[in-house]
């Protein structure tokens, strides 16, 4: 099946906060009306950049493993879905747990919602919705020679380190070629507000 | 309590309550006096389903989370100074989420609607076949009166009503009406699984279809056979009643395997709300990157021992400590900006960083109005 | 009229804006559409490729078209909402009469007799005053045929010169400065030249927020090894990892690029053998910018010197490159003279007609290339012909079949039409696709002007803020809801297709129009029975001319996914890329690439002058206004649909935090603006990606939150393009919250 290999990029550097990913999220048919994926602005005092996180879609998934009523499933194809709706107790562990700060709490209807890739779409050869419409290529689905042949520059990673845990995810970060880290440790930027241009920099002062 | 074998202590627990509930049908019936042996295949079904649901609800309550909401639950519940709050709350919740499954209704009115019927046409089944199979309620004419009977219950003598009177009628009906009420549920329930593309892509037929079958099943038989006895005389009787046994013994051994746990499992809500409650008029757990509060220290804290129990390693050299006591969503940025680190020099960009100066929690959108889609959830979850 | 029928208030709550939000079968996971419609997003320039989702004789939602190749599925959160604004409980069913006792202002009249009332007042004003008392206004978002269909109206039936459109506040400064250097006013090439170009340079342009699709253009080339030059006075998103940011003063274009050219010639980055070859005019430039020293530029436009030769080296240096602009250095009083700076730059490198070369302004609203081309322009016949000149004015008058001697000259721009209000000489107004009380500049006195009319009637599907002071408002029709082709940023025609049917008595707007014609019994002319009718026409109109659409066919454009102009013939292609060496265009007839008889491009001397307003120790700031990516334009349609209000509710100030810090203003603090025109009290908004002596606010509401209220009127002498981009402008920390706070929603 062609479909089988077609993979999740993401590219938060380029992301320029549009919420195109936000808005079509909610028009996809597992939530419908309820955007999954997260965008924040990182310190918008400083600068414009965005934070667009969507569900990495672990190998072993934390999620799951801290859920209390078992309500996280993977799919065979590797997909981490939002909680089954007859178990999830709306503990918040999940929500907790999440190394990426990924599923969303629902309390009126108690329960855990989180990015399931689309899994309407992406099960059946489809994109997901954000990385569908996302203008900036900071969210992308295609294959790996696509983004390879797109993006010289980049290449993707899928391990993430935090302190002493490593997870390896289904979705890959696209990281510099130049680089070639092993991982990437997520708490190396502890002490950073954001990044951008200083306006004073290239100022004439007068 | 002491360690012991997972596995054993399943089926130990299990057979307790198989053995318990061996003994209850003993004594109810009367020492069998009131059983009727027509219905010995359903009690063996169910004392095997007995087994299956402590079976796997003792493995279950011991996954450490598990071991630890259910631990937690009944500690909060029974803290003497909120025991009164608790008990009202326990009221309220059993009748507004168990009772009325209000939360099903924010999830959707269909899918509202499909449950409410099939869980109520399930619990007044069930309340009136069990204990007639058990032999714990039975039904006799009253010594020298004709119209009337006397309700017995485990063998003691209950009350007397009129053959014709409604109430008889409502109650030597019950099973069709619940019947009904059954198979119009799940035929919500499947229209909906059949129309909702969401659904269509990740139900799975043992999982998700399957219970429906059961319960439609079931629910059809059932009424077929007081259709056979009421207009047909009998027709094919002997055949439904068989094809109905088959039903109802399947799906009582389906029970602890499939989607029906959860009617086991869902108590475990009302632990999480006390868990909650709790949590939030407790010391709060403030993120060690921007400070801000975003849950209960307990729930900090007990998450750290089950993820140590489960075999992660998020311990943090330094000041943090642990992972888990950063907020998520500085979990969010730092995961973007542990990427940003990585291309710094390759683009005009530059990093604004500082060992003094707390980062601020990433925001939302418009600060000022809108916090967009479930922004306010966040809030009250995270304690923002 | 002396002044709106009610109060703003009781206006807004019958007419809203109120908000949709999905519902129904809009929200249902589980509704199998009837149909998807392969169409284009009825906002911005990008006209991105879209399908919508049809059930019953509604747009329920969206799904990507991978296939279209310019934006291959992308969309911003505009597109992805659009679908919203049909069923809208605002959407205007029937014609409505201006009516004081009516609780809205107006009420419902029937269609046939708003028509005969419209027709009667045009020809009451026109037998009193004369044909030229009566003025159109029409739009840049209008397919191309309605555009042709409006101008053919105004020369034609009304025989009035008095038609613009709000393409004035677009385009117009790139046009003029494309036409004086180029002979021709289009993107000079697709966006795919910017894939594989050494350094992208882009100035003025939000792109990010107002040209969203651009970005993965951008992106791409970056990873390709581009070099990104940014030059704006806010670090907007495509700024902020941009390779060299420059933080220009707003109204400073000309100097940077006058600076920069100096130092080309300073260090012979130039291409001679193109200068010399394809070009005239480059000494008189040469010379001009001799006094452009890096110390003079950077003095003048705030950037550190270090940035401006940054630029001009890697600007000088490359081997290939792509200049793009927009709005932010052509809403300028000088806005004509910006743009021949930038294509100093372009010219001097020799840098265009090439495969990864590449020149172009970036197109706001959606028909804002084809809608400045076919006649609606108040100097302008279709093909990009002249109605000054004789022969284009004969040309036309042939096709349409009237007499030349009664096609009007030239009129005047869309801002000089109600300075005649003001004079008197404009008595009636019709307006199309047009809101100007949000959309032109110092608006208090647009709206007094649209109460002096005798009679002012506007087309639209909501009640637009413009509309309520309408006598007749008639009921228009939805993009969807009319086929027709549109121009997209890149010069590529694309086919807008109908989706759904009108609701109620509304009506395509090309129907409206001519039935006004033919209750006005001059209906010859205007019997086309569709737009595909329009269309036939406006190919043989344009034959010929510069913009010559006579290849072009609905069919051809499905097939290769849109062409190009200009398509001269049936078997042409059409011309992705303009200016290719040994081109053959109809002005140069084989002379040289660009559309001037020598078939060479001018260069054009572009001295600095300073905005019209410059700060002073009483307004000491400047002002400067632009978009955000989830409204548009005046919002008549955004400030409808809730999930864009969601992301984007009402206008905030942006300010430095060291002009908050003196001013003693916090994140979320009202705070008054003040020009020497109004005031406007909003929250601020603290940042430090803006210079500390700007202040910015986008412009997309109305009344009491519209910073156009705020903005000058001067306007460009060669384009008449308003100065949106800057004006200067004092802040105040206000004492207290503005009534509207709690009287209307955020979007209202
Ligand atoms: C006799 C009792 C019950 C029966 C027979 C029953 C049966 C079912 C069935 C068949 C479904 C699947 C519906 C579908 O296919 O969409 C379901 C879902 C569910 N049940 Fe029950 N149930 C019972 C009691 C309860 C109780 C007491 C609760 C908790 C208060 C509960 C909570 C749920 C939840 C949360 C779902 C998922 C609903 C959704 O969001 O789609 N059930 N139940
Ligand atoms: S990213 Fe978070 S939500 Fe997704 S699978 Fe991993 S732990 Fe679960
Ligand atoms: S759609 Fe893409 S660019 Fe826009 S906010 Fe989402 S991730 Fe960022
Ligand atoms: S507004 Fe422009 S960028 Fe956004 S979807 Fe529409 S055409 Fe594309």
């Amino acid at each position: 099946m062609p479909e089988a290999q077609y993979e999740f990029f993401i590219d938060p550097s380029r992301c320029i906060g549009c919420q195109s990913c936000v808005q079509a999220c909610s028009e996809c048919d597992t939530h419908k009306g309820q955007a999954m994926i997260h965008l924040e602005f990182v310190n918008r005092h400083y600068s414009t950049q965005t934070a667009p996180v969507v569900c990495m879609h672990c190998d072993s998934p934390t999620c799951a493993e801290v859920c209390p009523a078992d309500a996280i499933k993977k799919t065979p194809d590797g997909v981490v879905q939002t909680a089954r709706k007859p178990r999830c107790i709306a503990c918040n562990n999940c929500v907790l747990a999440c190394p990426f700060g990924v599923p969303k709490m629902n309390s009126g209807a108690e329960l855990m919602m989180k990015c399931d890739m689309c899994y309407d779409r992406t099960s059946i050869g489809k994109a997901p919705m954000c990385a569908s419409v996302c203008p900036s290529g900071a969210l992308y689905y295609g294959t790996r020679e696509q983004i390879e042949a797109q993006r010289p520059r980049s290449m993707p990673i899928n391990q993430f380190q935090f302190g002493q845990q490593t997870i390896s995810t289904k979705v890959h970060m696209m990281v510099p070629r130049t680089a070639q880290p092993e991982h990437i440790d997520v708490l190396s930027a502890m002490h950073d507000h954001t990044s951008g241009h200083d306006i004073f920099l290239m100022m004439h002062d007068e | 309590m002491v360690k012991r074998h997972p596995v054993r202590k399943a089926i130990l627990w299990g057979c307790i309550t198989t053995i318990s509930l061996a003994i209850m049908i003993a004594v109810g019936s009367r020492e069998l006096a009131h059983f009727d042996a027509a219905l010995v295949a359903y009690t063996f079904a169910t004392l095997f389903a007995t087994f299956g649901i402590t079976y796997r609800y003792t493995m279950w309550l011991q996954r450490p989370p598990t071991a630890m909401y259910w631990k937690r639950g009944w500690q909060m519940f029974f803290k003497p100074q909120r025991l009164l709050t608790n008990m009202r709350n326990l009221f309220t919740r059993t009748s507004s989420d168990f009772a009325a499954n209000r939360f099903i209704w924010k999830r959707g009115k269909l899918r509202w609607l499909a449950h409410w019927f099939i869980m109520w046409g399930c619990i007044v089944a069930v309340a009136i076949t069990f204990p007639l199979v058990f032999g714990w309620l039975h039904f006799a004419s009253v010594p020298g009166s004709l119209d009337s009977y006397r309700a017995y219950l485990f063998g003691f003598a209950l009350f007397d009503f009129p053959v014709d009177s409604i109430f008889a009628f409502l109650m030597f009906h019950g099973l069709v009406w619940s019947s009904f009420a059954v198979i119009f549920g799940v035929m919500l329930a499947m229209w909906r699984r059949m129309r909702d593309h969401g659904a269509a892509s990740v139900q799975q037929f043992v999982e998700d279809i399957l219970p429906l079958i059961l319960l439609f099943a079931i629910s059809v038989t059932g009424v077929m056979l007081t259709a056979s006895y009421t207009w047909m005389r009998g027709y094919a009787f002997d055949f439904i009643a068989i094809l109905h046994a088959i039903t109802v013994i399947f799906t009582l051994l389906y029970m602890p395997f499939g989607k029906f746990f959860h009617i086991f499992q869902r108590p475990a809500q009302l632990g999480a709300t006390f868990y909650k409650d709790a949590g939030a008029t407790s010391e709060q757990a403030h993120c060690r990157r921007c400070g801000e509060a975003y849950s209960s220290r307990m729930h900090v804290e007990d998450l750290i021992s089950v993820q140590k129990q489960l075999g992660f390693r998020y311990e943090v050299a330094g000041e943090v400590e642990h992972y888990q006591w950063i907020c998520p969503p500085c979990r969010r940025a730092m995961f973007v900006l542990a990427q940003t680190k990585q291309w710094q020099g390759n683009f005009g960009d530059q990093m604004f960083s500082s060992m003094h100066e707390q980062p601020a929690a990433p925001r939302f959108g418009n600060p000022v109005i809108s916090e967009g889609p479930l922004g306010h959830e966040d809030q009250a979850n995270l304690h923002f | 009229m002396a002044q709106l029928p009610r109060s703003e208030l009781e206006m807004i709550a019958v007419f809203g804006p109120h908000l949709a939000h999905a519902q129904g079968q809009r929200l249902e996971a589980g509704v199998e559409p009837d149909r998807l419609v392969k169409t284009h997003c009825c906002f911005c320039g990008q006209q991105c490729g879209i399908q919508l989702k049809v059930k019953d004789n509604t747009v329920i939602g969206f799904e990507p078209w991978y296939d279209f190749p310019f934006n291959q599925g992308m969309l911003c959160p505009k597109g992805v909402k659009r679908y919203l604004q049909g069923a809208h409980p605002d959407r205007l069913l029937t014609a409505l009469e201006r009516d004081p006792a009516s609780s809205g202002g107006f009420r419902p009249i029937g269609y046939d007799a708003a028509i005969q009332r419209v027709a009667g007042e045009i020809g009451r004003i026109q037998a009193q005053y004369g044909n030229s008392a009566f003025g159109i206004l029409s739009g840049a978002s209008l397919t191309t045929e309605k555009t042709y269909l409006m101008g053919k109206f105004a020369r034609m039936c009304l025989k009035t010169p008095y038609i613009d459109y709000n393409g004035r506040l677009c385009m117009v400064s790139a046009g003029a400065a494309n036409k004086k250097s180029f002979g021709i006013d289009r993107a000079a090439n697709a966006w795919d030249d910017m894939l594989h170009t050494d350094v992208i340079w882009i100035s003025g342009a939000n792109v990010a927020e107002c040209a969203p699709i651009t970005t993965s253009y951008v992106w791409r080339a970056r990873e390709n090894g581009a070099k990104i030059i940014v030059v704006d006075p806010r670090i907007t998103p495509i700024a902020r990892t941009c390779d060299l940011y420059l933080p220009i003063k707003p109204g400073r274009d000309i100097a940077l690029f006058n600076g920069i050219l100096h130092l080309m010639i300073k260090h012979d980055w130039l291409d001679h053998e193109f200068i010399n070859n394809h070009t005239v005019g480059f000494e008189a430039v040469a010379e001009h910018v001799a006094d452009w020293t890096p110390k003079r530029t950077a003095e003048v436009t705030g950037i550190a010197e270090k940035g401006i030769q940054q630029a001009a080296e890697w600007w000088g240096t490359a081997k290939t490159s792509f200049m793009t602009h927009a709005r932010g250095i052509e809403h300028h009083t000088h806005g004509v003279q910006n743009v021949l700076g930038a294509i100093s730059l372009v010219l001097a490198s020799g840098r265009i007609g090439r495969p990864n070369c590449g020149y172009a302004t970036i197109t706001g609203q959606a028909n804002g290339q084809g809608g400045r081309e076919h006649g609606q322009k108040c100097d302008q016949l279709p093909g990009w012909r002249d109605l000054a000149n004789p022969e284009h004015r004969q040309h036309i008058a042939n096709i349409w079949d009237m007499p030349v001697e009664e096609m009007p000259q030239p009129g005047v721009d869309a801002y000089e039409i109600f300075r005649k209000i003001e004079t008197g000489e404009i008595k009636g107004l019709l307006s199309l696709c047009f809101n100007p009380k949000v959309s032109l500049p110092d608006s208090d006195y647009v709206s007094a002007m649209l109460d002096k009319l005798e009679f002012y009637t506007s087309i639209d599907f909501f009640l637009n803020d413009s509309a309520r002071h309408a006598d007749i408002v008639l009921p228009g029709s939805l993009q969807e809801e009319d086929e027709g082709t549109v121009t997209q940023a890149e010069g590529r025609v694309i086919k807008i297709n109908q989706a759904i049917e009108c609701p109620g008595e509304a009506r395509q707007d090309w129907r409206i129009i001519q039935d006004i014609a033919q209750a006005l019994g001059r209906s010859k002319g205007f019997t086309f029975d569709g737009p595909r009718a329009i269309f036939e026409e406006l190919r043989r109109a344009s034959k010929g001319g510069v913009a010559d659409y006579s290849g072009i066919s609905y069919e051809k454009i499905e097939a290769q996914n849109g062409v190009f102009w200009p398509c001269p013939s049936d078997d042409h292609p059409g011309t992705p890329r303009l200016f290719e060496p040994n081109s053959w265009n109809p002005v140069a007839k084989g002379a040289g690439p660009f559309y001037f008889p020598d078939g060479k491009a001018r260069f054009n001397v572009a001295p600095y002058t300073p905005p019209a307003e410059d700060v002073d120790a009483e307004y000491p700031l400047m002002l400067t206004t632009g978009r955000v990516i989830s409204h548009f334009l005046s919002g008549t349609q955004t400030r409808r649909i809730g999930p864009l209000v969601d992301q984007y509710a009402e206008p905030r100030i942006e300010l430095h935090p060291q002009l908050a810090m003196r001013l003693n203003i916090q994140e979320g603090d009202w705070v008054t603006a003040q020009t020497r025109r109004g005031e406007i009290t909003l929250r601020a908004q603290v940042v430090r990606t803006i210079r500390p002596d700007t202040i910015f606010v986008p412009y997309h509401w109305a009344g009491q939150k519209s910073i156009n209220r705020l903005t000058i009127a001067a306007q460009d002498p060669i384009s008449k393009i308003p100065e949106y981009k800057v004006c200067a402008v004092r802040l105040i920390k206000a004492s207290q919250a503005p009534a509207y706070a709690s009287q209307l929603e955020p979007q209202q």
